[in-house]
């Protein structure tokens, strides 16, 4: 757990000062990139991290629990989920050992796109047939099929779903449905059945920047497909750590460090 | 996977036209031997363990422990190993019963039991790692080959702190700062925060891969013993998602484990 608070704050850190310094110098894009594929616009490797701004009090950095800053717009029964779950997270959190998050208590896996919304780095590595998005925390990952091969409904329900893709010039359009309903959409509690489906357009605008837009479908938890834009830094000195779930504790250090006023 | 066994296969083909031009002609051996060494260092692909199936499930010691004999335990390794209860070996307990840590709660099974669960694993490479991805629990083995040295404030680990350098066609890969929370295996042979791991890893041919282990921890063992896995390609397969949820979890995969091979 200590491991766990001390990455978090680490990447936070480096985070914020490697921020300020991007801003002041704008760094000549297209330094060698090692391409796996053919296409070097398709080359998206690296460790990334979210590059959002960072203010004080957590309420206002929404980015940590949900994916838009506005409501999504919700059916009744999504809505009656969202009022059913004790986040420890948003406007009127409970304390951790009183939420119904379904993470907590058994680590159970977090699911896709949750996954997003926690702030830990990421690595993409790919390989010819694939685009493998490593998540820090818990080792998460997010693999994207870009063979040509189609859904395979016999795999789900799954956590993570099943994800393929295509390019689109130099975007990643990947395709992911084949989820369980085990899990919340986002860390407040926004629900989604087994019939989400989510398409992102994934794309490095420049050398050092991610961008990830996401249209999420669920005709049971929403009444239309809405979309979230997430933005991703470039983090090249940087390496993904270890960061487990062991038990509740692991994230309560996480928690409490997120709901900590981000540091200069 | 199919186009990276495609890209293997054409590296493949070349370095055997290359080894077999490198017997015809001496006078183009540096550059061969190059060429062919860094295709060789390419072990990229969905690898599954290469063990014969006996069917009863204590002929397949592989899946609970690294090797047939018991390996050289100290005094304190051996009353370690003694009051573990193992749900493997000649006398296995019911899950209920076992102290095994991975169980009830979901914890990580740690470096190198990782090994000994029967799922694939897939190998990525970066221009500064090898990346070991597990099926099971998502787990990852990450190998950095970029010359940094380990870096003791980062341990104790589950997985450790692995750097590794190509010796030849070998990737020779280093593991230290381990946690002594886990099992060294799934029968309950102990290691402690002192355990050193040295991997040489080497694809024998194209479809085979051997993991040459040797395991140093002198609380736990008299002396360094060694293991030898081998695994298959497995080119049409690809990881599938494997979660430890809950107890449930490790009891289907047990009860299928103990089941005679197909």
């Amino acid at each position: 757990m200590p491991r766990f608070l001390f990455g978090f704050a680490l990447s936070l850190a480096i985070g914020l000062s490697l921020a300020e310094a991007v801003c002041a110098q704008t760094r000549p894009a297209a330094t060698a990139s090692k391409a796996p594929s053919s296409d070097p616009s398709h080359d998206l490797s690296g460790v990334w991290f979210d590059d959002h701004p960072r203010p004080n009090k957590v309420d206002e950095r929404y980015w940590v629990y949900k994916f838009t800053p506005d409501e999504p717009p919700m059916t009744a029964w999504g809505l009656a989920q969202l009022n059913a779950a004790k986040t420890s997270f948003g406007p009127h959190p409970v304390p951790i050992a009183e939420t119904n998050d379904p993470i907590y208590h058994t680590c159970a896996p977090m699911g896709f796109p949750r996954i997003f919304l926690y702030p830990l780095p990421m690595q993409i590595v790919q390989t010819p047939g694939e685009v493998i998005m490593i998540f820090e925390y818990d080792s998460v990952r997010h693999q994207i099929f870009t063979d040509g091969r189609p859904h395979d409904t016999s795999l789900g329900p799954l956590w993570m779903g099943d994800s393929v893709g295509h390019w689109e010039g130099d975007t990643l359009v990947a395709d992911t449905v084949n989820f369980n309903d085990k899990t919340w959409l986002d860390r407040m509690g926004h629900a989604h059945s087994d019939q989400l489906h989510v398409i992102e357009r994934i794309r490095r605008v420049d050398h050092d920047h991610l961008i990830d837009d996401l249209a999420i479908d669920d005709p049971k938890a929403y009444t239309k497909p809405w979309t979230a834009h997430l933005t991703f830094i470039l983090k090249p000195k940087w390496t993904l750590a270890e960061a487990f779930c062991e038990d509740e504790q692991s994230f309560q250090s996480l928690d409490e460090a997120a709901a900590e006023p981000a540091k200069k | 996977m199919r186009n990276q066994n495609v890209r293997v296969g054409i590296l493949f083909a070349a370095a055997m036209a290359v080894s077999i031009a490198l017997t015809a002609s001496p006078q183009t051996k540096k550059t061969s031997a190059t060429a062919s060494t860094i295709e060789a260092r390419d072990l990229s692909g969905v690898w599954f363990d290469d063990h014969p199936r006996p069917n009863s499930v204590t002929e397949r010691y592989w899946i609970y422990k690294f090797t047939l004999e018991e390996p050289p335990m100290t005094a304190w390794g051996q009353a370690q190993f003694d009051a573990a209860k193992s749900s493997f070996g000649s006398h296995p307990y019911p899950l209920m019963q076992t102290n095994d840590p991975i169980y009830h709660t979901c914890t990580p099974p740690g470096f190198p039991r990782i090994y000994l669960h029967p799922f694939p694993m897939q190998i990525v490479q970066t221009p500064g790692e090898v990346i070991v991805l597990f099926e099971y629990d998502s787990i990852r083995h990450q190998i950095f080959t970029d010359g940094r040295p380990h870096d003791a404030a980062l341990g104790p680990l589950w997985m450790g702190d692995s750097i590794g350098h190509w010796e030849g066609d070998t990737l020779v890969a280093d593991t230290v700062n381990l946690n002594d929370k886990t099992w060294l295996d799934r029968m309950g042979h102990p290691h402690t925060d002192q355990l050193h791991v040295v991997e040489r890893i080497r694809r024998a041919d194209h479809d085979h891969l051997v993991n040459d282990i040797t395991f140093e921890d002198p609380k736990a063992y008299i002396k360094p013993w060694t293991a030898h896995l081998t695994f298959a390609l497995h080119p049409k397969w690809t990881l599938g998602e494997q979660f430890c949820e809950d107890q449930n979890s490790f009891e289907d995969i047990e009860s299928n484990e103990v089941k005679p091979m197909k």
